[in-house]
């Protein structure tokens, strides 16, 4: 080891300094001259057709600009692999929180002011929440004519045969939740414009490469014009992958030609940004007497709310890793994206491997349970080695030390808990 | 509008403030202590710790005027670029940061703690924190930077002892 530069060593990080005293910058931190406010106004309905009025809210002083979709200089729209999301909806909301206009004014204060003003009449319209209900025929339809984003199937031997083979089959449903990311900094951005042209985007964000090119389609500027600057970012874990406030700062400063400040609060960055999938898992699960998986059947749906984000990335690899870390000859694996009238879910840590879990490690305790076999023996009889073939047919050819984790940890698992309860 | 006097990091203040403005703004936003962090404005994340008459705050939840005639400490008031405060080395070399936004206010209870309890258990320390959420870390690494700086000042202060 002692011959590299940095492996093996205890390095300091580069931003660490600056960290602990408190100098760096975020984008909150940041402040220029002669800047203003803005405050998004959002939905406060899940799926709702709406007429806004501006009219009293652009009389209050102190306020410069009300942007609504009728301001956007380029495609009302934007989104990482589908454009689906509109930068200010035009005359539907699919979510609550959905941006409807944005305030921008001399001080926080009177943008929060006027936003109160704007009166937003609703046209409710029958709504969806359960990703289920909405892959029907005849549920609500959020964007277009189907709320099924995407279908993945894992297709390897054939089952059918495989659970006639099972001495012993467990069917269970499993749910997991939708989980916010929480990082500590909330959403906050400035823009610019800079003296040649250029707009500036100050924000933390964790693609400043696609914002760049989002902003652009946006504002129906060429991408050279476009300029994003990352300050410190105060954590993400997969909830700045899309946009939040950077179309509407930019546009605020393209517009009024000075630099444009946006906080988020905390209750705010909980309805801007994504979150992680919900997953409904059907698992079918075989084995023979001595704990050897033969065959899996699984039917796993996302519910992606009212944007698809990352969905089709996500709810593929939830497919991907259904089997978990087992190899199983008979396997058919179906993963659906749903839309849904809820709020939005994308990347988040894991991206998808990490509800996947819940449902076949249980189902392993189960299985292990009904054949009276430890939950131990019947992972290390499955569990993934050298040259394995998992579901997709990959063979594993490097190194798979899995059985070894496992027995180093159960090890210590147990000497450990007839220390606390033996 | 209302006048307030107070002393941030040492320097003396005299302002004239809005009635309703919380003490995080007048430092962030009047007086530049940007090192004062939001993370939730109500009370749950401790990232807006500063340190008045001795004990922690959530200064989002002060206002302003609150804090006239009062001696505050924010992070800005903690070691110098080339003398860190032990608290702030430890943190650094025991890998406690990683996005920062918490960072200053864990320094700031750390130091409230230090300040009064020279030898806090771990126990201790936790407590001192539970104020303080760190989304990114997990928390043990700057548990023991705590730790850590407790003895460096300990031995520090028994160093000094010696000399007299
Ligand atoms: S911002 Fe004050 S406690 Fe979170
Ligand atoms: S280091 Fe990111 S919240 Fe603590």
């Amino acid at each position: 080891m002692n011959n590299y530069k940095n492996i093996g060593k205890n390095l300091l990080r580069v931003d660490g300094k600056q960290k602990v005293m408190g100098k760096t910058k975020y984008p909150q931190d940041i402040y220029m001259d002669d800047m203003l406010y803005g405050a998004t106004l959002r939905s406060t309905e899940p799926h709702a057709y709406f007429k806004i009025d501006i009219s009293e809210a652009e009389k209050l002083d102190g306020v410069v600009k009300i942007l609504t979709h009728r301001d956007i200089t380029g495609e009302n729209r934007h989104g990482v692999l589908f454009k689906d999301h509109e930068v200010l909806c035009k005359e539907k909301v699919r979510r609550i929180g959905d941006p409807i206009a944005f305030v921008i004014a001399e001080s926080p204060k009177k943008a929060k002011e006027a936003k109160k003003l704007i009166k937003i009449q609703y046209e409710k319209i029958s709504a969806v929440f359960d990703p289920k209900e909405a892959m029907k025929e005849n549920a609500p339809k959020i964007h277009d004519d189907s709320n099924i984003v995407y279908h993945y199937k894992c297709r390897k031997g054939n089952v059918e045969k495989g659970f006639k083979k099972c001495d012993v089959i467990v069917e269970r449903e499993y749910k997991t939740s939708m989980v916010d990311h929480a990082f500590l900094q909330p959403e906050s951005g400035l823009s610019y414009m800079e003296e040649d042209g250029t707009l500036v985007i100050c924000a933390a964000t964790q693609y400043p490469h696609f914002d760049q090119i989002e902003i652009a389609d946006a504002l129906g500027l060429p991408k050279e014009r476009i300029k994003i600057i990352n300050p410190a970012v105060g954590g993400a874990f997969g909830g700045r992958e899309d946009i939040t406030m950077q179309i509407h700062i930019g546009l605020g400063a393209l517009l009024t030609g000075r630099p444009v400040k946006v906080c988020y609060d905390r209750e705010e960055s909980f309805y801007a940004h994504s979150k992680r999938h919900p997953l409904y898992m059907k698992y079918k699960t075989g084995a023979d007497r001595t704990g050897k998986l033969i065959a899996l059947e699984a039917e796993i749906i996302g519910d992606t709310g009212a944007y698809a984000s990352w969905a089709v990335n996500v709810l593929r690899k939830s497919g991907v890793h259904a089997t978990g870390p087992y190899e199983i000859d008979n396997v058919k694996i179906d993963s659906y994206a749903v839309y849904t009238n809820n709020p939005f879910c994308g990347a988040m840590r894991g991206f998808g491997a990490t509800q996947i879990p819940v449902a076949c490690e249980q189902q392993m305790d189960i299985i292990a349970e009904k054949l009276g076999i430890s939950p131990v023996e019947i992972r290390l009889r499955n569990c993934f080695r050298k040259n394995s073939v998992t579901a997709t047919g990959q063979v594993l050819v490097e190194s798979v030390p899995l059985d070894k984790c496992i027995r180093i940890v159960s090890k210590r698992l147990f000497a450990e808990s007839e220390m606390v309860w033996g | 509008m209302i006048n307030i006097k107070l002393n941030v990091n040492g320097k003396d203040y005299d302002l004239e403030i809005e009635e309703d403005l919380r003490l995080i703004d007048l430092l962030r936003d009047r007086l530049g202590f940007t090192g004062t962090k939001e993370g939730c404005g109500e009370g749950e994340c401790g990232a807006c710790t500063v340190i008045l008459e001795g004990k922690t705050v959530n200064s989002c939840l002060l206002l302003a005027i609150q804090a006239h005639g009062k001696e505050i400490t924010t992070i800005e008031g903690i070691g110098k670029e080339d003398d860190l405060h032990p608290i702030q080395e430890s943190f650094l070399e025991n890998g406690a940061v990683q996005c920062g936004y918490c960072i200053p206010g864990m320094v700031l209870s750390a130091k409230a703690l230090l300040d009064k309890n020279k030898n806090p258990t771990r126990k201790d320390i936790r407590e001192a924190i539970s104020g303080n959420l760190c989304r990114c870390t997990g928390y043990e690494k700057i548990v023991d930077s705590i730790e850590k700086a407790s003895k460096i000042l300990q031995q520090r202060g028994s160093e000094s002892h010696e000399q007299l």
